[in-house]
């Protein structure tokens, strides 16, 4: 199991946990969830994520590096076009349904939401599927890829508030101690964390970036040993990191949905059907247009993975849930838009329900007649489950 | 500081069956008069009932000024559009020299506020004064930071008699389609009784409601100028009135420490009238 896998499955009870809670308490008892939520919108949103996305970003700097599933971009560029494709595919499907009305103005905004992947929701998926399989690493490149583009197109085109240059400035200088305390050998995480990320945090605040990413450019400097750390090593900085961080981060996480699932059932509006039609149906076709011209293009789909398999992962990338529901809030000021918005992240659950019914309609993974290992290949099977099993991607 | 509302008078309940004239609030030269229409913007024949109703309580009851609580136009947005879903039914109302003041709402192009008739500056938020009351329109499809901060800040600057606050998306509703936005409550709500806000109007409901006050204030669901759903009220304890067997909008009276109030259906009958005063701040 890679690292990448690890964090996935160590972190799927906390959200839906989260967002259960939310949902029950915001129909019931919504005058008291909406004050709670919106108390701790700030220690949740802007601080308690920012260890998430570190992970993330752990996950990410682990990938890219030498042995990394994303190492070389022959790996990386079959799953970054899918997951292009998928964000194009979701936003011709959010506008293409806006325009059949007239809230295509108000309800502009909600396109990023579409393309997200939740990579915790769908890492399960693919994994109670396939079992063990290339495409499960496929999908996390997918993922990955689709969530950091979502990530920067938000960034880029809604900041928080209006920019500010001392920001800008107080993030260089973040990164700036964080290469000098890895000039200076650090191994430890926390020196990064307490005042290099210090300084970005207050850089993302004033710029008008979301803060939750602040240890985002921080990270790559704490000291790794790449994607074969796990088996090689478990006493650099960004294992320690990981080990220490990872259950504040499932708490975070939990916390985030019990902030920002709550939300009322008759909130279902047009942008909950525009960002659930294009989730569920623009962003499955767009990846699969996409890979099918990149492949066209010579590039190749990883071993084992057919275009069966594709069709799966493609439904399984639908679900946006958490990172959708992100997207959502630091997209979206409050009000009846994001509410709406926030219900259609949620509903692209429905996703999950679509991957397993094409998986057992193509009869593939656990619903093959045969033994996925026998039908894919042996080869590919324990290529698949080894930590450097990426190669074929 | 909150603002304390008696009620003197509420007469009328839904289906009460008096003229606008019967009922128009004394006209005192001093006060202020002013429509309130919410969800107007259809173009068809009912919207037009509704502005040649105003036009015949106009004759009586001479208001100054129209609010108006957002889907202002609903469908396309082109100037034709403008044509035959303002310009046109209200075109009476604006060769009398009617003001109409725009709130913005979930159908509406936030472009549309650059639209001179609606009065909103080019702003989706702004204030503006009218004999002792100031208004304060909101843009609550998105409350962001700014406009919070904006809202916050010119409450508290006001010295007016009246803070009359309109935007579509209602605070308290009991209709059974929208109902009320409490996620937009519990952030707007604080402000107003903070800085004395006495009366909200909002849209969205298909419906008329006059709501129990609020910790203070007084708050209409008047989003029936166009469209109606009927059936769609769901009566609560909240509930102080409603009507939502056809389309409707009110005609109000501001006149030094008294605001009187009245809900007409588009074939003029009297749904709901009373009277508001203020009682001294504390």
């Amino acid at each position: 199991m890679t690292r990448m896998q690890r964090f996935a499955a160590s972190h799927f009870f906390a959200f839906p946990i989260g967002a259960l809670v939310a949902l029950i308490w915001a129909n019931s008892q919504p005058e008291t969830y909406f004050v709670f939520a919106r108390a701790w919108s700030f220690p949740v949103n802007d601080i308690g994520m920012v260890v998430f996305f570190a992970l993330v970003t752990a996950e990410i700097v682990d990938a890219v590096s030498p042995g990394g599933a994303l190492h070389t971009w022959r790996r990386m560029t079959l799953p970054f076009v899918a997951a292009v494709g998928g964000m194009i595919g979701a936003t011709l499907a959010y506008f293409a349904y806006l325009r059949t009305g007239d809230e295509l103005s108000v309800l502009s905004r909600g396109w990023p939401v579409a393309g997200a992947v939740d990579l915790v929701v769908g890492y399960v998926l693919v994994r109670g599927i396939f079992r063990r399989h290339a495409a499960i690493p496929f999908f996390l490149l997918l993922g990955v890829a689709a969530d950091l583009c979502g990530a920067v197109v938000v960034e880029l085109l809604y900041p928080v508030a209006e920019r500010h240059l001392a920001g800008v400035a107080l993030i260089a200088a973040g990164v700036g101690i964080a290469v000098a305390f890895r000039r200076a050998g650090a191994t430890s995480s926390w020196p990064f964390v307490v005042i290099a990320g210090a300084s970005s945090w207050w850089g993302f605040f004033l710029s008008g970036l979301h803060p939750a990413f602040a240890l985002v450019p921080i990270i790559p400097f704490i000291v790794g040993h790449g994607a074969g750390r796990s088996t090689m090593s478990r006493e650099d900085g960004l294992s320690r990191f990981d080990r220490i961080w990872s259950v504040p981060s499932q708490v975070g996480l939990l916390l985030f949905a019990l902030v920002n699932a709550g939300v009322m059932f008759k909130d279902i509006g047009t942008a909950t059907k525009a960002v659930t039609i294009a989730a569920l149906a623009g962003k499955p076709l767009g990846m699969l247009a996409a890979a099918g011209v990149a492949i066209a293009c010579g590039l190749h789909l990883p071993r084992g993975v057919g275009r069966r398999e594709l069709v799966v992962v493609a439904l399984a990338s639908s679900t946006a849930c958490s990172f959708g529901l992100f997207l959502a809030t630091a997209a979206i000021a409050p009000g009846p838009v994001l509410a709406e918005t926030k219900v259609g992240a949620l509903m692209t659950v429905g996703g999950a329900l679509l991957a397993l019914t094409a998986a057992r309609v193509l009869r593939i993974g656990r619903f093959s007649p045969k033994p996925a290992s026998k039908r894919t290949g042996h080869e590919s099977a324990r290529r698949s489950a080894a930590p450097r099993s990426l190669a074929g991607v | 500081m909150r603002t304390l509302i008696a009620f003197l008078v509420a007469i009328g309940s839904a289906g009460a069956l008096r003229s606008p004239a019967a009922q128009a609030p004394d006209a005192r030269p001093d006060a202020l008069r002013f429509a309130v229409i919410g969800d107007n913007g259809t173009g068809d024949r009912y919207e037009y009932e509704v502005a040649r109703q105003m036009v015949v309580a106009r004759e009586q009851f001479p208001f100054e000024m129209v609010l108006m609580l957002g889907d202002n136009i609903y469908g396309g947005q082109t100037p034709k559009d403008f044509v035959q879903k303002f310009e046109l039914p209200y075109r009476p109302l604006l060769d009398a020299g009617v003001r109409f003041y725009a709130a913005l709402g979930n159908h509406d192009n936030p472009g549309n506020r650059f639209y001179q008739p609606f009065n909103m500056g080019g702003e989706r938020y702004y204030t503006f004064a009218k004999g002792n009351a100031r208004f304060f329109v909101l843009d609550s499809d998105y409350l962001d930071d700014k406009q919070r901060s904006w809202i916050d800040d010119s409450l508290k600057g006001s010295r007016d008699e009246w803070k009359i606050c309109f935007f579509h998306h209602p605070l308290y509703s009991n209709g059974g389609r929208h109902g009320a936005q409490v996620d937009l409550r519990v952030i707007l709500e604080p402000i107003f009784t903070r800085h004395g806000v006495d009366v909200v109007f909002s849209g969205h409901d298909h419906v008329y409601e006059r709501l129990k006050p609020q910790r203070g204030i007084q708050y209409f669901v008047s989003g029936a100028a166009g469209q109606v759903r009927k059936g769609n009220l769901r009566q609560s304890d909240t509930t102080a009135a409603g009507f939502d067997q056809d389309q409707s909008f009110m005609l109000v009276e501001v006149a030094g420490t008294n605001l009187s109030f009245r809900a007409v259906s588009r074939t003029g009958k009297t749904v709901d009238s009373g009277v508001l005063q203020k009682g001294p701040r504390p």
